[in-house]
């Protein structure tokens, strides 16, 4: 009876709980996204954009001890295959696509692709890829032009995720005037790591973007930040693995919460989280959804 | 993350390598490593003894891979995934090709345990067997008939009476793996049989998804090692 407790609305989407799967974690397919929307309030698919695209080689993704460090290069199918895919998804939590493009109307032309999401995340972050992502998402003008755009492309809500890379209020509120229905902060923060046996960086692609425990103070309090600043809802995003962080995030000002790192440790951590949080809720007696915002006085 | 030396590298044949590490991992049969050949890819590998991979040459990292000087240090993550569930009693070994890898640290431990090993091996040509001295009873095909029985494993497969062991082990390319399926499903012995399933894969630990099945599980997480029963084809 308790679960009702955690249950939440952004931007008129129903979500069972504050949870959502964060774009690039197990969503290249339909299947992975349908099995882990059993727990989840929404999952975010991985960013696509409208041609194929390779990604970078291998090493992409590595583990340490606070974190992982990716540069997977989005790659990506394509619009036309990956709509195909995410066509197979049978969730009940709302499928959001997540999209990159180069320019505004690249981004707008995007949406048609995807009858099947309940919403739209904007890629502008993505620290470790040419011409797309962080490149789009540190010009404020380039934002409010690809927001704007997309918002006049499709009826459904659109996310700005937004990167700790550049002025983070600076580019939310850009998004927000252009007609974002939320922002997503933060995306991966740069950085890389050297095997110092072989003197050489791990990854393929010398940097990439870090995420995972080690930046969540960082993530919460650009989450602080936005929520002074900004009146559209805010996702938080950042190294949440327990289920303290999704309170944490809440009550820095996000209404939701994204997690993806955290599933190198179990593909079960929706559920985990989800039990968690009900007894959180069972000895708070509060609706989750009444913490947003509480630690700003 | 951290770096091995290659100390030391058996050449089975033009295409298929040992090497072996200076260090020791603690691990399982039917685990995995993420081994990274600087300047070229970071590939999954099956461990086929704690120290050591057995690779075959198929794309530009393994063929560098399989002449790789000793001295050489490799990168290496893991090791990873869901290890074989060991047997004391009489076990059914599958291989197919490059299957053997994993295979032959599993006989290793296997054998330690008490457990009686019988092994059905398929491969191309008989310069692609690697390891066939390691088993104690072993049967062989080979596609052009150089070695063994002229067919596949699968043909070795049809004279066996499957209920007699306590667990059947298979490793080989997918579309044998799907054929064994259906072959144990037929004798009611899935939930007894173990089947080493390879991906595309990229992160190794559960987060990028590249490698998910059709029920959305994770080869590298949940897997390599899945049962007959937990598999949807």
């Amino acid at each position: 009876m308790y679960e009702r407790l955690l249950r939440i609305e952004l931007c008129g989407m129903k979500m069972k709980n504050p949870m959502m799967l964060a774009s690039g974690i197990l969503g290249s397919y339909a299947s992975s996204l349908t099995r882990l929307s059993e727990h989840a309030g929404a999952v975010v698919a991985k960013s696509v954009g409208m041609e194929e695209r390779e990604g970078y080689a291998n090493p992409t993704v590595i583990n340490y001890s606070h974190g992982l460090i990716n540069a997977v290069g989005l790659a990506s199918p394509g619009a036309v295959k990956f709509a195909e895919e995410l066509s197979k998804y049978e969730g009940d939590a709302p499928l959001i696509v997540s999209l990159f493009a180069s320019e505004p109307q690249e981004f707008a032309a995007l949406t048609s692709y995807f009858p099947m999401a309940s919403a739209f995340e904007l890629n502008l972050s993505c620290p470790h890829a040419e011409k797309v992502g962080l490149a789009i998402g540190s010009d404020p003008e380039l934002v409010y032009e690809v927001v704007r755009e997309v918002a006049k492309s499709t009826q459904k809500p659109v996310f700005a995720k937004l990167s700790p890379n550049v002025d983070v209020v600076e580019i939310g509120k850009a998004a927000e005037e252009a007609g974002a229905d939320a922002v997503v902060a933060i995306n991966t923060l740069k950085g890389m790591k050297i095997d110092i046996v072989a003197r050489k960086p791990i990854l393929s692609n010398v940097s990439g973007g870090v995420s995972g425990e080690a930046m969540k103070p960082i993530a919460v309090k650009a989450v602080w930040d936005l929520y002074e600043e900004l009146s559209i809802p805010i996702i938080g995003a950042g190294g949440v693995t327990s289920w303290k962080d999704i309170v944490e995030f809440m009550m820095a000002g996000a209404t939701a919460v994204q997690i993806g790192s955290a599933f190198y440790y179990s593909n079960r951590y929706f559920y985990s989280l989800k039990e968690s949080l009900i007894a959180y809720v069972r000895w708070t007696g509060e609706r989750l959804e009444d913490i947003v915002g509480a630690a700003h006085s | 993350m951290f770096s091995l030396k290659v100390e030391e590298i058996i050449r089975h044949s033009e295409t298929i390598s040992t090497i072996f590490f200076s260090g020791k991992l603690r691990s399982y049969p039917g685990q995995f490593i993420m081994l990274n050949v600087f300047g070229l890819e970071e590939i999954p590998l099956s461990l086929s003894s704690p120290d050591s991979v057995t690779v075959k040459a198929v794309g530009e990292t393994t063929k560098a891979l399989i002449s790789i000087p000793t001295g050489t240090f490799v990168g290496v993550r893991g090791p990873f995934g869901r290890p074989f569930s060991p047997t004391n009693k009489k076990a059914l070994f599958v291989a197919g090709g490059i299957g053997i890898a994993p295979l032959v640290f599993l006989n290793d431990f296997l054998t330690a345990c008490g457990a009686k090993v019988r092994l059905l091996y398929g491969a191309k040509s008989s310069d692609e067997l690697v390891w066939v001295d390691r088993f104690d009873e072993v049967r062989i095909s080979t596609e052009d008939g150089s070695e063994g029985l002229k067919g596949t494993v699968l043909d070795l497969l049809k004279d066996e009476n499957l209920r007699d062991y306590d667990r059947i082990y298979v490793c080989g390319p997918e579309a044998m793996l799907r054929k064994v399926l259906e072959i144990v499903k037929k004798e009611g012995m899935e939930k007894r049989t173990e089947f080493s399933v390879e991906r595309m894969m990229k992160c190794g630990i559960g987060v990028c998804g590249s490698c998910v099945l059709e029920d959305g599980l994770r080869v590298c997480a949940e897997g390599p090692v899945f049962r007959g029963d937990e598999l949807l084809w």
